[in-house]
């Protein structure tokens, strides 16, 4: 099993998880990135957590209303993912990596 | 903000700014509950909710928030724009809209919840210090839920939070046309909400037309009737009396009909600020009789409006001129308004609006609808109906005195039945029809009702000459009643019959007084005679008497030669023969 090869080219991500502190689909959500980031240990991640129970401010600012939410905002065209990322193809599809064989 | 909210039990209400709607449900939306708008989409869910903020913002100073699931905000402004309140819907003034849709850039990638949601509205509200929310689209968001139970879990967590809030949160959601939720799970937001209102709209020929109805306020009386609403510039309104309530001053005044006659055979005219219906088939000069009514108005000065339907203001003004009335010198004068309105081209909720906008524009003392039945083109529906009843209701609640004539169908042109059940509830009630008699038709009209006012009972001849609109007495002959050329036919008999009957009785005068003449020359003669004989029997008796005193003075004489006993002879032979 080797990591594939276009890893190395890939362009630094930059994500924030909007999540409502430790309700269950955001539990998840955070567990499913974590998961995924660990399997492509490649992938340079700037991960930011917002946790909209505390900085319901951010929200607003940000237009992000619904947890748990993934954004990519680096790089663009920015994309959005909701959910707890149970939906593994989805999230590599946002994160930029192919599903490894496993 | 009047008596009804303190007479509300339970919650706690907040009046709504949807005219007519607080008179529905006793004083307005529940406070710290939640309201969940049912409706179709274009039935005015979002209006009537936008209406909601605006008005807290503009007249209680209460903020508001709007969060929009279904389109962004700067759409909402866009099509706010057309009302009158567009310019309170903006942050400076108290209303803050939130964007909340999930747009199709966004992916799904599994479960999510409103927590999140609920944790940015709540600190926007008390940024702001909100008292009002309206979740608008719900169904949009719920949807991207993965089951029915999603569906209801979140459902329950809003209605949560609303209660812990304290705000007055108004949640609309698109409903199917029977008014139930068409989002799998929702049905559950109607059950446990605290006020469900359903709108709904309906095409009738080419026409919308909308209505609203509580369908559940929580531990509360509501009226649960569907009401028919428009929406104008002002927005939603609930359209006519929506109140069972009726309290309307009543006036003793009287003012002309217009017709001499029509004012005698109700005894005085028709009283100030009461509704008059004037049914009948097409050119029984129902028209005729509110143009003399509109032109008597104009001519004592007071401010009528003439609503006609179909009929332009020149068309109008050129027909009545034909029997003799000068409509275009009332309304150079200021005193006659003639409007006219398209019958079919709107609904009849968008017509009583209509009306309702001239009224509060003109202000005037007398109002004209020509026909009131164009109201109901649609057919006989309880929708034109109300409207009819709206309107009529609207001109008596501002003290204005109404004529509406109404067409009745050609199917039964005797008949009195008026598709507009609006006779019920007019206060003068007058009926022309036509009566085909001796090859000529005439114009007929009988007063059916006439509330506080005594009324003749009697059909009159309604005639239609170049000086305006008069009445004639009918004759019955026979139980049939006889106009027009029979009618003068039968007057000129009668004036006839008339003559004869004064000549005949000046001759028996006069017989009589030549017979009495006659008598008393007789009973003078006779007196005369009777004196006449008292005089000779009165002589006749003194001549007897003198006679008499001879004869004895001889018997004494003849006794006395005799010798004779006086008792026994004299007696016998002294009696003359």
């Amino acid at each position: 099993m080797t990591p594939p090869a276009a890893a190395a080219t890939l362009p630094p991500l930059t994500l924030r998880l909007y999540i409502a502190s430790e309700s269950p689909n955001s539990v998840a959500a955070t567990k499913n990135l974590y998961a995924a980031l660990a399997r492509h240990p490649a992938l340079q991640v700037n991960l930011e957590v917002v946790d909209l129970l505390r900085d319901p401010e951010r929200g607003i600012r940000d237009g992000v209303m619904f947890t748990p939410m993934l954004v990519r905002s680096e790089p663009t065209p920015e994309r959005r993912l909701l959910g707890s990322l149970g939906n593994r193809s989805a999230l590599l599809s946002l994160l930029g990596v192919e599903e490894s064989a496993p | 903000m009047n008596r009804r909210s303190t007479r509300a039990s339970g919650t706690d209400r907040m009046p709504s700014g949807v005219p007519g709607f607080d008179d529905i449900t006793n004083g307005g939306l529940p406070r710290g509950a939640l309201t969940v708008v049912l409706g179709a989409a274009g039935t005015g869910k979002t209006v009537f909710a936008l209406q909601v903020l605006a008005s807290g913002a503009r007249e209680h100073g209460e903020p508001g928030i709007f969060v929009a699931f279904e389109e962004n905000g700067a759409h909402i402004l866009a099509n706010l724009s057309a009302f009158e309140w567009a310019d309170s819907v903006i942050p400076e003034r108290g209303v803050h809209l939130l964007d909340a849709q999930l747009s199709q850039a966004v992916e799904h990638g599994g479960a999510f919840d409103l927590i999140g949601l609920l944790a940015v509205v709540k600190a926007k509200a008390e940024q702001v210090g909100a008292r009002r929310i309206v979740f608008d689209g719900i169904d949009v968001l719920l949807g991207y839920l993965e089951s029915a139970s999603r569906v209801r879990q979140e459902s329950f967590r809003l209605r949560d939070w609303v209660h812990e809030s304290g705000l007055a949160a108004i949640v609309t959601a698109k409903a199917d046309a029977l008014g139930n939720a068409v989002q799998p799970g929702l049905e559950l937001l109607d059950f446990m909400a605290d006020c469900v209102v359903a709108m709904h709209h309906r095409v009738a020929h080419g026409i919308a037309l909308r209505f609203l109805r509580v369908v559940k306020y929580r531990g509360a009386a509501h009226s649960a009737n569907e009401f028919p609403i428009t929406i104008t510039h002002a927005g939603v309104e609930i359209a006519g009396n929506t109140t069972v309530e009726m309290s309307y001053p009543a006036s003793a005044e009287r003012i002309s009909t217009g017709v001499e006659r029509l004012d005698a055979m109700l005894t005085g005219g028709y009283y100030r600020g009461s509704s008059v219906l004037v049914t009948g088939v097409p050119g029984t000069a129902k028209t005729s009789l509110a143009a003399a009514f509109a032109e008597a108005a104009a001519k004592r000065g007071e401010k009528t409006l003439y609503v006609s339907f179909d009929e332009s203001p020149a068309q109008i003004v050129r027909n009545v001129s034909s029997i003799g009335m000068s409509f275009s010198e009332h309304i150079d004068s200021g005193m006659l308004h003639l409007r006219s309105l398209r019958g079919r081209a709107e609904s009849p909720e968008a017509h009583v609006a209509r009306i309702r906008s001239l009224l509060s524009e003109l202000q005037p003392k007398n109002l004209v609808i020509d026909p009131l039945s164009a109201l109901s083109q649609f057919g006989n529906e309880p929708d034109a109906e109300g409207a009819a009843l709206q309107v009529i209701e609207l001109a008596k609640r501002a003290g204005i005195t109404t004529v509406a004539t109404s067409l009745v169908g050609n199917a039964a042109p005797l008949s009195e039945q008026t598709p507009l059940n609006v006779s019920a509830i007019a206060d003068t009630w007058m009926h022309l029809t036509y009566l085909n008699q001796g090859g000529e038709r005439n114009r007929t009209l009988t007063i059916i009702k006439a509330r506080g006012t005594g009324h003749s009972n009697q059909v009159r001849e309604l005639v239609l000459s170049g000086t305006g609109v008069t009445l004639a007495d009918v004759y019955a002959v026979g139980g049939e009643v006889l106009m027009g050329t029979l009618r003068w036919e039968k007057e000129n008999e009668a004036r006839k019959a008339r003559t004869a009957a004064h000549n005949g009785a000046v001759l028996r005068q006069k017989k009589a007084a030549v017979a009495l003449a006659a008598t008393s020359a007789r009973i003078d003669d006779l007196v005369r005679q009777r004196a006449i004989q008292e005089a000779e029997l009165e002589r006749l008796q003194i001549d007897g008497a003198a006679e008499a005193g001879h004869r004895a003075d001889e018997t004494d004489e003849l006794l006395q030669r005799r010798d004779a006993d006086p008792e026994a002879d004299v007696r016998g032979n002294t009696v003359p023969s």
